[in-house]
């Protein structure tokens, strides 16, 4: 029947988690792939529909992917999240997806980019972050400024610490909100310490995202800094049913966040109700 | 142009009960909804329209969407067969005729098509019946819509003295009334009654651009205050088309389903963690007058009301959108 040729695009496929990275104490970090090889190829900054299907399904960023696999950073705040932190290896998940626009990696080409992350904000981040060291003569100097409440709350410390700082043209600054008795690094939130590095504007695209406060005064920071609206991307959350741009409910004036965003320029955002 | 008697009407609607599930307009528990036909003869097609949409037969309120089976870490997935129904609506207004076509631009358009919806919609023939007598909370002209004739539909009714008169708008149109060629006389299309008047009127001209420099305005504050956010005016649009996706489990297996969702309800956009970007009634009124009436211009070209008057006609605190509208106009910027 033709009918069965067609995709359904609400129901997901079955896959597995077959690793499961502990981050932080709230933040761990699914390996998964499908019977079949990785669910789909995302871009940066696409997001994944991921369920456990007798608990819930929500949107979530895919902040890495091999081969074979998709690597979702995912943050314990609910119903679903507790159920996949308890899960173990082995676990199978619905997926369905990629969806959203992603980071505009045609567009960045050739730019020098500031990466300002906070917490689990690093997530959607370093999937640009890591198609940037892939592609890495498509890109001029990368720098990364991070930060989390303390310094067992930092997501990815290996890239962080390990993989980024080697990488060639790379520059890493850490901060946390307050560190511990072995913390030897940057102390102070990320705004004020984006500031007190001042990155230069010129020639510099500048992506950022974290809590909403973060962001907030980020961009304030940002602005004193003079970077201008369309120098700064961000990439948004909004609670998400059917990822398609059919269920309502993200919506930010007449565009969808699922399926227009979720990655908006300063300048974008500016043109839309400021209702995230 | 063809006629039925009145009393032949329920011969037709054999005739096509013979290939298809027919609904038509009744009245269950004091509410008129779309139901099956099950061959009573007593059929009435009143003047009014139903209180219920038709929406539900193309979107309905609950649907499942998948079943599941969980055992510790394996877990599989069953879909549900596809709807091969084949059905038949009869007495649909053009107010309601219009809603199909908004709801086709959501469902059908944009990238991804929803099977569901596509499914019931392609396998479903719609009959339009003319409002030859309006209700007083009725505003369907203001949105460029004939009460005489319906847009987008199968076959176009006309109540007249004794029966009715019928046109086969499309193919599948004709193919239907060929089913019933036995009933039918020819007619004269000077037999056309003249369609309804409504008993609102509201000039939309110029609301879009308006609004678009109100996101802010105080107005919103003024005009939610009263609502109650019930949700009675989303459930009753024919446009409203947001769902929320559920699941129910039973020991170790289960169902997903999708429901239909307000945007008046605060869960509605309430995000694990608690941060909700419109945490009160100003926010959510606020949305669904923009989505009706800013946004999906703004992404569709087209208005999201077909001035039915549901919404008003039971909004227990009389929020009304023709009065919204005046007055979104008149506010001074």
């Amino acid at each position: 029947m033709a009918n069965e040729a067609r995709v359904n695009p609400l129901v997901p496929r079955t896959g597995r988690i077959i690793k499961i990275v502990d981050e932080t104490p709230d933040v761990k970090t699914f390996h998964i792939t499908t019977d079949s090889g990785k669910p789909f190829t995302p871009l940066p900054g696409q997001l994944a529909m991921l369920s456990l299907l007798d608990v819930g399904e929500a949107m979530f960023s895919i902040t890495s992917q091999g081969p074979e696999h998709l690597e979702l950073a995912i943050k314990r705040v609910g119903m679903l999240t507790d159920a996949l932190h308890e899960a173990e290896e082995g676990q199978t998940v619905g997926i369905r997806g990629p969806y959203g626009n992603g980071f505009p990696v045609e567009e960045l080409k050739g730019k020098d980019l500031l990466f300002i992350g906070g917490g689990i904000g690093l997530a959607p981040v370093r999937s640009l972050i890591n198609y940037c060291i892939e592609h890495r003569q498509d890109y001029g100097h990368l720098w990364i400024i991070y930060g989390a409440r303390s310094p067992a709350d930092l997501c990815f410390k290996d890239d962080l610490f390990n993989n980024w700082p080697k990488v060639e043209n790379c520059r890493v600054d850490v901060t946390v909100d307050r560190g511990d008795a072995g913390w030897q690094g940057h102390e102070g939130f990320v705004p004020a310490f984006v500031e007190e590095l001042h990155p230069d504007p010129a020639g510099k695209v500048a992506i950022t995202c974290g809590p909403p406060i973060m962001i907030k005064f980020v961009l304030q920071s940002m602005e004193k800094l003079g970077y201008k609206d369309d120098q700064i991307i961000t990439t948004l959350e909004m609670r998400m049913k059917c990822g398609i741009g059919k269920c309502g409910r993200c919506n930010l004036g007449s565009c969808y966040v699922c399926l227009d965003g979720p990655v908006f320029t300063l300048a974008q955002l500016k043109q839309l109700p400021n209702e995230y | 142009m063809l006629k039925i008697a009145k009393d032949k009407l329920p011969e037709l609607l054999q005739a096509w009960a013979g290939g298809a599930k027919v609904f038509v307009p009744q009245d269950k528990g004091g509410v008129s909804v779309f139901l099956p036909w099950e061959g009573q003869g007593n059929l009435t097609l009143g003047e009014g329209n139903t209180l219920e949409p038709p929406k539900d037969l193309f979107f309905p309120r609950t649907e499942t969407m998948y079943r599941y089976q969980v055992q510790g870490k394996e877990a599989s997935l069953i879909e549900v067969p596809s709807l091969e129904e084949k059905r038949v609506l009869v007495g649909v207004r053009s107010c309601d005729a219009r809603s199909l076509l908004l709801m086709d631009d959501v469902f059908l358009t944009r990238g991804y098509v929803d099977e569901f919806y596509r499914q019931r919609r392609e396998n479903t023939r719609v009959v339009a019946l003319a409002c030859t007598a309006a209700s007083p909370t009725c505003f369907c002209t203001a949105f460029g819509i004939d009460p005489g004739r319906a847009e987008g539909v199968d076959v176009q009714m006309w109540p007249v003295a004794g029966g009715y008169l019928l046109e086969g708008v499309t193919e599948a149109g004709r193919e239907l009334l060929g089913q019933g060629s036995s009933l039918l006389a020819e007619a004269g299309a000077e037999n056309i009654p003249a369609a309804a008047k409504p008993g609102l009127a509201v000039e939309t001209s110029g609301v879009t651009e308006k609004l678009q420099r109100m996101f802010e305005h105080p107005y919103w504050t003024a005009v939610s205050r009263k609502c109650l956010g019930c949700g009675a005016c989303t459930y009753l649009c024919p446009t409203c088309h947001c769902f929320d996706i559920q699941g129910e489990n039973r020991g170790n297996s289960g169902y997903k389903f999708r429901c239909w969702d307000s945007c008046m309800f605060s869960e509605y956009t309430r995000m694990a963690g608690g941060h909700n970007p419109r945490p009160s009634k100003k926010e959510r009124l606020r949305n669904r007058f923009l989505h009706k009436l800013q946004y999906f211009p703004e992404r569709y070209g087209k208005f999201a009301c077909v001035g039915c008057g549901r919404c008003l006609d039971r909004c227990p605190v009389n929020v009304d959108i023709t009065r919204v509208i005046r007055e979104v106009k008149e506010v001074t910027l």
